[in-house]
């Protein structure tokens, strides 16, 4: 659910070619759980198919803090904590607002435009997550390799990849490769900035109330 | 007698009606319960009517009530809640139960990376970096640096605060910026502890109204911080910076803008117009980490009929911390110091000097048992204890404490 593959609305060319695209960060290691979404460079292509995605809250953290969904999904926000939360977005894509009182659930919010969703708590400020809503027929993420593969049909494609951590400009995250008849098209984006900090994991999350 | 009954009646009501708000709509409540067995020598503590400068110390040795608190946040509809923070710290105070915090806070969702907060009530200015937990507790050692151990003690917003934050890493960036003023009454009294016993290292909270030292007991005979002499209101202003989760940066200047001529008419007792600067910087590692450096400065005054004393005052501590899983080792300095400057007399009344060590193993396997063991050694020089207790100036007291912590409720965290 978390990094699934669409690889519906194409329209045209043939399959059975794949499309690889990996991460490296600076130091030459592989990044995983970076996204990648995938466009035709030329034709229309539809959105993939809307999925039904789940974000809980499990000790005052989401999980998962990450998602990648196609336009018009939904995402669940039920609440497994022993206290309340109030999720909230502000971000253009998806302005939002949900008080998650223990033991009551709310309908799924419909992500109905592309773009970034930053998400917190308004009750606890450590909590913090992204939904990518992507309107490209082929998206995921990155695997410990650091790549992403998917079947495509021939042609050429516009790939875009995004990661909270990346600090590189958005005009170096973005590519293009043509995938061939024969054989495969790969992309490799060597990011040239390190990375942010990870988010301090293990720390209790009662750390900050004051 | 039949009116003090009433009164108990309606409060024990009221308690009831509020437990049964609490399970109704599920407020998050917590109920702690920290024993001490300790250890300790030296001069008794301030709260025993002593000079001391630990929270326990003369014959106190033995199993003690560290801390019994109930605390309850109550949402009131989406964006209002209120805040109640009670406790009992098992010694001498006027009341064995008191509040320690209660604010009503307004909490509207952010909006395009800005977010306004409001409280209004009894609560902490955001100074310290060490207490963080909930109910103004250290996850990183049981007794308080002197700087937390004296805003214990005498300093607590009795008003209102708004804070505006900038979400920084909402919207991208890796900073949150934040700025935050409050304006308060009732705390003429803060600055009394420190001319009076200096600073101390403690983990005991002066509850709202409660007092310090003891009747009758020179040099703080029972002083009352949180009172109000003068038609002044005190304010503050304070900036914090955020670098992602890692790195947090406060400054805040205080002044309770007390009339240092005031004097109550009833109990003679003065006004303390008392103002500081303090400045901090927690540092958060990705391996379990955690530096802290604070820093503190200021002075009390007071000027009542004919008399113009005043003390300057200092403190800053150095704490280092590292987290491996669920148990934390932490050693902190703290350095502290309180001068007479005072015009009118030929005393050196309130002068102190002194520093401290802190070591401390906490084991915490879940959210509801804590335990900590904390070694603690203090060397301090004081005038007053020459004076009131005709005993050397110089004190070197240490204590060793095994907490053993019980929480219950859903709040009871990890």
């Amino acid at each position: 659910m978390l990094f699934g593959l669409g690889c519906l609305g194409l329209t045209g060319g043939s399959w059975g070619a794949t499309l690889t695209v990996t991460v490296l960060m600076p130091d030459g290691h592989p990044l995983s759980g970076v996204i990648v979404t995938a466009h035709p460079s030329a034709g229309p292509a539809h959105a993939a198919e809307p999925l039904a995605a789940v974000m809980d809250q499990v000790d005052r953290a989401f999980a998962p803090d990450l998602l990648v969904v196609p336009v018009g999904s939904t995402v669940a926000f039920p609440n497994s904590d022993s206290v309340s939360h109030q999720i909230y977005s502000f971000s253009p894509a998806k302005r939002f607002q949900l008080p998650l009182y223990r033991g009551k659930a709310y309908p799924p919010v419909v992500f109905d435009q592309p773009g970034l969703v930053t998400l917190g708590c308004n009750i606890h400020d450590e909590m913090l997550a992204y939904v990518v809503v992507t309107d490209a027929p082929l998206y995921g993420a990155t695997n410990k390799t650091g790549s992403w593969s998917a079947e495509t049909p021939v042609g050429a494609y516009r790939i875009s990849i995004w990661h909270p951590r990346i600090r590189d400009e958005a005009k170096y995250l973005e590519g293009e490769v043509t995938v061939g008849d024969v054989g495969s098209g790969t992309l490799t984006f060597h990011l040239a900035k390190l990375l942010k900090p990870a988010p301090l994991e293990g720390r209790p999350h009662s750390w900050d109330s004051y | 007698m039949g009116q003090l009954l009433t009164r108990v009646k309606a409060a024990v009501a009221l308690v009831g009606a509020l437990a049964v708000a609490t399970t109704a709509n599920a407020a998050d409540w917590e109920l702690d319960l920290d024993a001490r067995l300790l250890t300790v020598n030296g001069p008794p503590p301030f709260i025993a009517g002593g000079l001391g400068t630990l929270r326990f110390g003369g014959d106190e040795s033995g199993v003690r009530l560290g801390r019994a608190r109930f605390a309850i946040s109550q949402s009131l509809g989406e964006v209002l809640s209120v805040h109640l923070d009670a406790s009992s710290w098992g010694d001498r105070d006027k009341t064995p139960v008191g509040l320690t915090e209660a604010y009503l806070q307004y909490r509207p969702y952010p909006r395009a990376g800005l977010r306004i907060r409001v409280k209004a009530g009894a609560f902490y200015a955001p100074i310290s970096l060490e207490n963080r937990l909930s109910g103004w507790e250290s996850p990183y050692t049981l007794s308080y640096s002197a700087i937390d151990s004296w805003l214990a003690e005498e300093v607590r917003t009795l008003g209102a605060e708004g804070q505006l934050d900038w979400l920084g890493s909402r919207t991208g960036h890796d900073f949150d910026l934040g700025a935050v003023a409050g304006v308060f009454g009732w705390d003429d009294g803060a600055g009394a502890a420190l001319a009076g016993g200096g600073f101390t290292l403690t983990d005991r909270q002066t509850v709202l109204w409660g007092r310090i030292g003891q009747p009758g007991v020179p040099p703080l005979h029972a002083a009352e911080p949180f009172r109000q002499m003068d038609g002044n209101a005190g304010a503050y202003g304070g900036l914090e910076a955020r670098y992602l989760d890692r790195v947090v940066l406060r400054f805040l200047r205080y002044d309770n803008n007390a009339n240092p001529g005031a004097v109550d008419a009833v109990t003679h007792t003065v006004a303390w117009n008392t103002s500081f600067d303090s400045a901090g910087l927690r540092v958060d590692g990705g391996n379990g980490w955690t530096g802290i450096i604070q820093w503190l400065k200021g002075a009390t005054y007071i000027s009542p009929q004919g008399v113009d004393e005043r003390w300057p005052f200092r403190a800053s501590y150095v704490l280092l911390s590292k987290r491996f899983g669920r148990q934390t080792l932490s050693a902190r300095y703290d350095k502290f110091e309180v001068d007479d400057a005072s015009a009118t007399d030929g005393d050196d009344y309130g002068w102190q000097k002194g520093h401290a060590f802190t070591l401390a193993y906490i084991f915490q396997p879940g959210p509801r048992w804590r335990y900590t063991l904390e070694w603690l050694h203090v060397v301090s020089a004081s005038y007053n204890r020459e004076e009131y207790e005709d005993g050397p100036p110089m004190a070197s007291q240490t204590q060793v404490q095994l907490a053993i912590r019980y929480a219950l409720g859903p709040a009871a965290r990890q």
